[in-house]
């Protein structure tokens, strides 16, 4: 900048021309300047972004664990970020593909085999031999449920298996009995048509398109979803399945069109037993929680119909570290304490369903307060005992592209725009494209 | 241009050297500009052009969100190929795009002219009604209106309670296969403030004499409309029909909003930008997303051009015959 010294004052002054060129420059500069920003400040303070979906009654909890954490180790500390489920992938691809992914976040079945195949997840092997991440707490078929394609892709964060939710005040006022366990999905069909009948409350959500639903009855029938990375099961199943719930839909045993894709579209908040528009709701034991703080009517829940031993103990979610993370050892230390530690335990409690280490898993039994996570704990540990030998592996690439097909497609046919038989081809093509099966 | 306050000097011969002078202040002058440009030209740069140039590097490749652009391997046209051959939901988020455009749209333009005529007039508070018209299209793509839109057009939403005053038995037009689709274009045509304002800025513009004239020849309401109002103002018609058609091929918010991402139910409200997100950020397959992305900017281009070559016909500017 020139600056020319003013004739009266003799102090150097700017002339407009070089102050404006020079204001012009600044944001250029602020920009640059704006670079270079360093997370472990040189104070020896370490700060690790850490990001979950969950409502506020997790993130509450999760504060907390995490602020032990902090009061254990006074040099780290946490950006915690978190949003509801809806959106939460969308936002985790678009910092993944900024190369900001968080050091740590929450990850689950549909996405974890895409990340860990796309290398964005550390592969946690290596600090669970040496006992770093200590896993030998966990069930087998638990930890297993992490691995992708031999690589550790995440810790599993809590176990959980399908639940299905009813309005025991909606039966009590009609005075019928409650779904049991083990009951024919016939049995059930007719169960909930007689709730309609009597509450004029239809008797239970359509689950056609809830693919944790269909896949229950695929086990119950000698097929599965995918068995290595194949779909296990052929049209025939489909065609079935989407024939028993137009069967149920006749008999009234289930709500309008568009109270089914009201429900199939909600997030866990809206499900339609809490909302009042249907009797059941399908979801998963650890979402009991959740329900309750929704309705004030009593909730029961049981296994969904069918022989319950094609149930499974689920990872109900991951904790993964990024790969690309500059602290990964200190993350995998958080993610140890947030499985192992007995405190951190006591303070997560169910919510991200049964914890993992099961010596945690009783104490939290042993201690729990809250009513729900007691109802949880007490009928998942009832389930658990009723779990067939077999649990399925992590559903392949593409498993949420499925996952979406399912919808459109039983909802195609509830709609009434296909039959079941057109319904089940249509499935098994879409599905067979989605994972990039030829 | 002149006024009569400043003469015209004739300029004064120049000297070589100063000429040079002149020359140098001409490049520091330049400079400035430039810096002066900066934040829009960097703004143009870092976030259109380039991240465009990207995106169509990346639709001859798989690229996914999850790996960085150096893994993404190059495919040739198979997205392409895909798009127009072996991908079902694309041709039908096209169809739908297609039935939304070319039905809100001149919808929208009717809406916005007919309001127009009716606020150009001099009454009391004209102004504030003009403000309350305008309003909607100030909330525009916000997502609480659609929001709003979503919950009034339910079951039990409020449009049905009151069709429910006159024994109507409405549906549950945003959850009805065959009914979301219109309550979007509903959402869309409502919001036709914009175009409004400058049906009215046009309208002002048409010479008061011309409707003198057609009343003196005894010429009615609908034949001054149909022979002064129409000409005069189809270069503002023009106008508005080749924005809000643009406009209306974009629609993403209020269908991503009313079908909670999905485009459901069962695709009804599958947008073509729509459909291009979900492929590019929940189904991480970006390289097809950017392919679809670039052959939307070209139709789109197709279609503005094709109304361009139109408007020679239909398009009246009447400077153009005064001269």
């Amino acid at each position: 900048m020139e600056l020319k010294p003013d004739p009266r004052t003799l102090k150097p002054q700017l002339s407009r021309r070089s102050l404006l060129a020079g204001l012009a420059a600044v944001p250029v500069l602020a920009a640059t300047a704006a670079c270079g920003d360093d997370s472990s400040g040189s104070d020896g303070k370490t700060e690790l972004s850490f990001f979950w979906w969950g409502a506020q009654a997790r993130a509450d909890l999760t504060d907390k664990a995490l602020a032990l954490y902090t009061s254990r180790h006074p040099e780290v500390t946490f950006k915690k970020t978190w949003q509801a489920n809806q959106g939460y992938f969308d936002k985790l691809a678009t910092l993944t593909a900024g190369g900001n992914a968080p050091d740590i976040f929450q990850i689950d079945d549909n996405y974890i085999a895409e990340y860990s195949g796309r290398g964005v997840t550390l592969d946690l092997t290596p600090y669970k031999d040496d006992n770093k991440l200590d896993m030998t707490k966990f069930p087998e078929s638990l930890w297993k449920y992490g691995e992708v394609d031999g690589k550790l892709a995440g810790a599993a964060f809590g176990e959980n298996t399908q639940g299905l939710v009813w309005s025991q005040t909606l039966l009590d006022k009609a005075k019928l009995p409650a779904p049991k366990t083990g009951m024919s999905w016939d049995d059930f069909i007719s169960w909930a048509a007689e709730v309609s009948k009597a509450t004029k409350v239809p008797g239970t959500q359509d689950p056609s398109a809830i693919y944790q639903a269909l896949w229950v009855y695929l086990r119950q029938n000698g097929a599965d979803l995918y068995s290595d990375n194949k779909l296990a099961f052929d049209e025939s199943h489909i065609g079935s399945w989407f024939s028993l719930w137009k069967g149920a839909r006749d008999k009234g045993a289930c709500p309008t069109p568009d109270v089914i894709h009201e429900g199939n579209a909600t997030d866990i908040s809206k499900q339609l037993v809490v909302t009042g528009k249907a009797g059941t709701s399908w979801v998963w034991v650890n979402q009991m929680p959740e329900l309750k703080k929704n309705t004030k009517d009593t909730l029961g829940v049981m296994a969904y119909p069918g022989d319950p031993s094609a149930q499974w103990a689920r990872a109900s979610m991951y904790f993964s570290v990024f790969k690309g993370s500059p602290h990964k050892d200190l993350a995998v230390d958080v993610l140890n304490f947030l499985c192992n530690d007995p405190e951190a335990g006591k303070i997560l409690g169910t919510d991200r369903g049964l914890p993992s280490n099961l010596d945690v898993r009783k104490l939290v039994a042993d201690t729990v307060t809250d009513p729900n996570m007691k109802q949880t704990i007490q009928v998942q540990n009832d389930l658990g005992t009723k779990f067939g030998p077999t649990s399925p592996t992590v559903p392949p690439k593409g498993h949420s592209k499925v996952k979406t097909e399912l919808v459109r497609i039983a909802e195609e046919v509830t709609y009434g725009r296909q039959s079941p038989q057109q319904g089940a081809t249509a499935f098994v093509t879409a599905a067979k494209a989605a994972i990039g099966q030829s | 241009m002149t006024t009569a306050s400043t003469p015209v000097r004739p300029a004064p011969p120049v000297p070589a050297e100063a000429a040079r002078g002149r020359g140098g202040r001409r490049r520091r002058d330049n400079l400035s500009g430039y810096l002066f440009l900066s934040p829009w030209l960097l703004g143009l740069l870092g976030i259109t052009a380039i991240p465009m140039l990207i995106s169509l590097y990346l639709s001859f490749t798989d690229y996914s969100p999850l790996i960085s652009l150096g893994e993404a391997n190059w495919v040739g046209l198979d997205n392409y190929r895909r798009m127009f051959t072996a991908d079902p939901s694309y041709w039908h988020a096209v169809r739908v795009t297609v039935i939304f455009a070319v039905v809100a749209t001149p919808l929208k333009l009717a809406a916005a002219l007919g309001v127009a005529l009716l606020l150009n007039r001099t009454l009391r508070g004209i102004s504030l009604f003009r403000g309350l018209f305008y309003l909607p299209s100030l909330l525009g793509g916000s997502v609480a209106v659609a929001i709003v839109w979503r919950s009034m057009f339910n079951r039990e939403g409020a449009f049905n309670s009151f069709l429910g005053w006159f024994g109507i038995h409405g549906t549950p037009w945003v959850n009805d296969p065959f009914w979301a689709l219109p309550t979007l274009m509903l959402l869309a045509i409502w919001q036709f403030g914009a175009p409004m304002v400058i049906f009215l800025a046009g309208l002002k513009q048409v010479p008061g004499e011309l409707y003198e004239a057609a009343s003196v020849d005894g010429a009615g309401a609908w034949r001054q409309f149909r022979h002064i109002t129409l000409p005069m103002l189809s270069p503002v018609i023009f106008f508005n029909l080749v924005l809000e058609t643009i406009h209306g091929f974009q629609g993403f918010t209020a269908a991503f909003v009313l079908s909670g991402g999905t485009g459901g139910p069962v695709d009804s409200t599958l947008m073509y930008t729509l459909d291009l997100y979900i492929k590019g950020f929940t189904q991480l397959d970006m390289g097809y997303a950017s392919a679809m992305a670039w052959v939307f900017l070209v139709v789109v281009g197709l279609i503005t051009a094709v109304l361009f070559s139109t408007g020679r016909f239909w398009v009246h500017y009447s400077d153009a015959e005064e001269r």
